[in-house]
């Protein structure tokens, strides 16, 4: 009788079994509050927390989410959503037309915000009805859906904000596939399936267990092991043994950022655009995508990978040409060449990266030197135009504006550089107001002409997002923003 | 002729010799070594990525194409001399500090000690990691973090033997014919203190070199692509399964240093122990 009992109990234990999936991270994510998160890694959790007004498609497109339609009037500056309906905070609050008034506007005013930038041009966000909200803008800004696809269109508990304020990161609140349950910085964020999502039979599994693995071989090691389900990124060395494993799948596929080399070139060396394009023909892209990546980056000449509004097949990925370098060299009042200093940050990928351009360019005669600094500094020392070169690149956005106005224009925060053309300016702010695509991808173009001449930032290549996860994972959707979209995943 | 006996001592120390052997080996080839193998440790191939050992690579290539064997050969002058200067800064600054300390005494020793007592309270590693970090990544800097961790543990040692000898007779005499007080320090005190200090400066230069191996491991020694066998390790710890070579003679390389300086420090403690003496 006793043994009976003791079956049907560890039966009914079976049968009731928490499934996990637990993901490997390269870094603990800073913050999950939508609103003060700059931090790409901060996107994966956030995803599971929070459901945004638009979603992003495999084929980059934008779908439904939290906005079930709207309509975009011929201006283009004003948006009508229509909001789904029935759909519950994890507080139990409910989702309508002041909430989405709420969040738009908490990003646009709080002291602090990241988003404050992409939504820069809202003018007015207002209550239509219950389920109806209805956006204005300043002039037309194309790339509105697609900024709304991501954090600035995450939807936060009106109530749990006002109520934890700067603290909601730890504490947050969404309509997402899963809830918050705890966090331990540096080791663990652990997620449950929200039993009463909008869509039903969703989430497929009962926990999310996120955990960073900066190391890339600790990273591989607890993938191999069983003790983490899925991790991202697989390092390119390591891109064979998961392959080769009959436990486990291997997903690559271009992302939508791009990499490369910052030249300052408000002083020093490469204030003298010869020097920049000297430099830049010794580069070998094809070199560095076999010897670094195994054959797994795109080599490029551009910021917006293939498969994104902007991308331009016909733009040539420029060879190798030390000869070339030499003559510019020779212009340029060097011909035996000049140093430099490259910044970079730690790892063994970009040590070795930072070590295949060196080599490179000593080809030229150009001495490299180059010095390590932890990301942060790195961050600080681009900012202030306190360098000479940087290895830094971009995660990418899914509409080619993301990828390239901040960058590019003159004072944009993310321009590194310190470039300054008018010309670039003016057609980076008109690609902006057109709608039509053909259109827009042909104004950018022509800006990334004149951006490839002066030089102000070497684009070398697009990294893939690579995913490592076991067989028992199934239905993982694969977008090419690289964030893994769980509300469906089923384990076996 | 208590030198020479000291010398009899350590040759007859089996293992002392074998370590003193070895270093000379590590000596040489850092002095030779460049002239013996036909590459330069930083000239890349990238048609030759991680080739296991070969008559062409007897050590194999690494993740870029550059000879093992060279980078090994090149990191044996990184590694040997930051291991020496760093101990010889250590040794002539500590032992500075402990001499004036342990022979005025007061005060001043006091306070001289108290602060390498707060220096020694720190571990070795954690000190010497925090004052590379600060400072900044380079063979210099990292020298110097050693040479200040080091330091404190020569300033203790060398105030202990002043204090108990310069009570002798010896001192006394030279205080007695008007000697002056750097002239007792320097002719007197020191050759009479040196055992224990060449010991000392041994087993530290085989700590200094892990510490650099450890620096240079965590990225903040030497910068790439100058070779060190820290850095090689660091560079190699992610091919472990796929280039086993590529960790192996840099490791084996750091294993045998060290092990010699242990060995001679064993050798020289034995060899100038007063209690052998009669």
């Amino acid at each position: 009788m006793k043994k009976l009992v003791l079956l049907i109990s560890l039966i009914a234990g079976l049968a009731l079994a928490k499934t996990t999936i637990t993901v490997g991270l390269d870094a603990d994510p800073p913050n999950l509050d939508p609103v003060f998160s700059n931090a790409l890694v901060d996107r994966q959790v956030q995803n599971q927390l929070y459901d945004k007004l638009v979603d992003l498609g495999s084929d980059l497109k934008i779908i439904p989410m939290l906005a079930q339609s709207w309509i975009v009037e011929e201006s283009g500056t004003v948006y009508v959503f229509k909001l789904r309906q029935g759909v519950k905070f994890h507080d139990g609050t409910e989702f309508d037309a002041n909430a989405v008034k709420f969040n738009l506007e908490r990003s646009m005013t709080a002291e602090g915000s990241r988003r404050k930038g992409e939504l820069s041009l809202v003018k007015e966000v207002k209550v239509v009805d219950k389920y109806t909200v209805q956006v204005t803008l300043k002039s037309a800004f194309a790339p509105f859906l697609a900024v709304l696809s991501d954090r600035s269109g995450m939807m936060v508990s009106p109530t749990a904000a006002q109520k934890y304020g700067k603290d909601f990161g730890n504490n947050p609140v969404g309509t997402g596939p899963f809830k918050f349950v705890e966090r331990k910085r540096q080791d663990k964020i652990v997620l449950a399936a929200n039993e009463s999502y909008w869509q039903r039979g969703l989430p497929k599994v009962d926990e999310l267990i996120y955990r960073p693995f900066p190391d890339d071989d600790v990273r591989l090691a607890n993938l191999l092991s069983g003790a983490a389900t899925v991790i991202s990124p697989v390092a390119p060395k390591d891109l064979n043994s998961v392959r080769s494993n009959p436990d486990l799948n291997l997903f690559t596929f271009p992302g939508l950022g791009h990499q490369g080399v910052w030249l300052n070139v408000t002083k020093g060396a490469f204030a003298n655009p010869v020097l920049r394009r000297a430099f830049a023909a010794t580069i070998n892209r094809e070199t560095i995508d076999r010897v670094v990546f195994l054959g797994t980056a795109l080599p490029s000449n551009g910021p917006f990978a293939p498969g994104s509004l902007g991308y331009d097949p016909k733009i040539a990925v420029p060879k190798q040409d030390i000869s070339l370098a030499k003559k510019l060299l020779a212009d340029a009042g060097k011909p035996g060449g000049f140093s430099f200093t490259l910044l970079t940050a730690p790892g063994p990928v970009l040590t070795q990266l930072a070590q295949v351009y060196q080599a490179m360019a000593a080809e030229a005669g150009i001495q490299i030197k180059i010095e390590q600094v932890e990301f942060g500094t790195l961050l600080d020392k681009t900012d202030k135009k306190d360098y000479e070169a940087a290895l830094l690149g971009w995660s990418g956005r899914s509409d080619p504006d993301g990828n390239i106005y901040d960058f590019m224009r003159c004072g944009g925060p993310l321009n590194s550089s310190g470039y300054c053309n008018a010309k670039v300016d003016q057609l980076l702010n008109r690609a902006r107001t057109i709608r039509l695509a053909e259109a827009r991808a042909a104004i950018y173009s022509e800006a990334l002409k004149i951006i490839q001449s002066d030089l102000p930032y070497i684009y070398v290549y697009h990294p893939q997002i690579t995913i490592g996860a076991s067989k028992r994972l199934a239905a993982l959707p694969l977008v090419p923003d690289g964030i893994l979209r769980f509300k469906s995943v089923e384990v076996k | 002729m208590m030198r020479s006996k000291a010398v009899r001592r350590f040759l007859s120390h089996p293992l002392a010799v074998v370590g003193l052997l070895v270093l000379l080996l590590l000596l040489m080839m850092a002095l030779l070594g460049p002239v013996m193998v036909p590459y330069s440790p930083e000239k890349t191939d990238f048609d030759a990525l991680q080739r296991p050992p070969s008559q062409k690579h007897l050590f194999g290539t690494d993740e870029l194409g550059r000879d093992v064997l060279a980078r090994v050969i090149f990191g044996a002058r990184i590694s040997l001399t930051a291991g020496l200067v760093s101990v010889f800064v250590a040794l002539v600054f500590g032992g500075a500090i402990g001499l004036v300390a342990g022979y005025y005494g007061g005060n001043f020793d006091r306070v001289l000690m108290r602060l390498m007592d707060a220096m020694l309270a720190f571990p070795f590693l954690v000190l010497a990691i925090a004052l590379a970090a600060v400072l900044g990544p380079s063979l210099q800097n990292t020298m110097l973090a050693i040479a200040v961790v080091t330091l404190p543990i020569f300033a203790r040692i060398v105030r202990g033997q002043v204090l108990t000898e310069k009570t002798r007779e010896y001192v006394q005499a030279a205080r007695a014919v008007g000697a002056k007080d750097w002239s007792i320090l320097i002719r007197h005190l020191v050759p009479n203190i040196a055992g224990p200090l060449i010991v000392q400066t041994s087993l530290s230069t085989a700590n200094a070199i892990l510490a650099e191996a450890t620096l240079s491991f965590l990225g903040l020694g030497v910068q790439p692509p100058t070779p060190s066998w820290g850095s090689m390790l660091n560079a190699a710890r992610g091919y472990l399964a796929y280039a086993p070579w590529m960790s192996l003679f840099p490791g084996v390389a750091i294993f045998l240093a060290v092990f010699a300086f242990n060995l001679i420090g064993d050798g020289l403690r034995d060899a100038f122990d007063p209690r052998l003496n009669r």
